[in-house]
């Protein structure tokens, strides 16, 4: 028979170490969101806080898994951020288009 | 610490694989025959498991959860060149380049809602994949909402 709970250990720690590796990848592209933010014109901005609220919500959702960090609030602010971010893009990005 | 070597020589073997998919410039395995081989590995292994007296379900989620942690690990590498080309595509290109910084966007998006959805959908966590599903629906009118407005802004300051 084989041995469960070396597998069991191995998915364990393969998916802690993916989400965290995953995590910081979404970090890296966050700050240089926020760095493009800082130094575009006003489409520009909006498209960089755009990203960064995109990362940060995956992040937010990736450390409210039990898998993880277990943290539950992360949760309700990644799916706001994510839901709201894209239509207030949207909804900015039309008022920039209309220049009122 | 036998664990902790064979997730990082998982995580090189995907990394790899994105890494020789990313420099080739297109699929190296055609998808349509990747996806099915893979889900065949995945549901050969749960059965060889199942065969050694492991439960049906314990050898599912087990496979899943690596499953998982191969997307995960496979998101990565695009996310952090993603990251680099939004610091590398400076001003000096000219003002076209705000399209090519919007396709990264694009792309960040994309990456993190195909992770979302998968993920969610392999450690069955359900709302994980709404989510990324709804944001997966929502992403091109967002990346065509920026685009349009930046070329009629544009246009109305060069016409002025």
């Amino acid at each position: 028979m084989i041995d469960l709970s070396f597998l069991n250990a191995f998915a364990d720690s393969a998916f802690f170490w993916s989400a965290l590796i995953f995590s910081v990848a979404c970090a890296f592209t966050g700050l240089a969101a926020v760095r493009l933010s800082l130094k575009g014109e006003a489409v520009t901005s909006l498209m960089a806080i755009s990203t960064f609220t995109t990362v940060a919500g995956v992040s937010l959702f990736l450390i409210s898994l039990p898998e993880l960090f277990n943290v539950g609030f992360a949760r309700d602010t990644a799916i706001a951020l994510l839901v709201v971010g894209s239509i207030g893009t949207i909804i900015f990005a039309r008022l920039f288009r209309t220049g009122k | 610490m036998q664990i902790e070597i064979s997730v990082i020589i998982y995580m090189l073997a995907v990394f790899g694989f994105v890494a020789w998919n990313i420099k080739k410039g297109s699929f190296v395995f055609d998808p349509s025959k990747l996806i099915p081989i893979l889900i065949f590995i995945a549901v050969l292994s749960v059965a060889i498991l199942a065969s050694m007296g492991i439960g049906l379900g314990i050898a599912t989620t087990t496979i899943m959860k690596i499953g998982a942690a191969g997307i995960l690990f496979s998101g990565t590498l695009p996310m952090v060149a993603a990251g680099i080309g939004l610091l590398r595509f400076g001003d000096e290109y000219g003002v076209n380049i705000f399209y090519a910084r919007n396709h990264i966007g694009g792309i960040v998006d994309c990456v993190s809602s195909l992770v979302m959805i998968f993920v969610g959908l392999l450690i069955v966590r359900l709302d994980l994949a709404a989510v990324g599903f709804f944001f997966f629906m929502l992403l091109p009118f967002t990346s065509n909402a920026l685009a349009n407005s930046y070329y009629y802004t544009y246009q109305g300051r060069a016409n002025k």
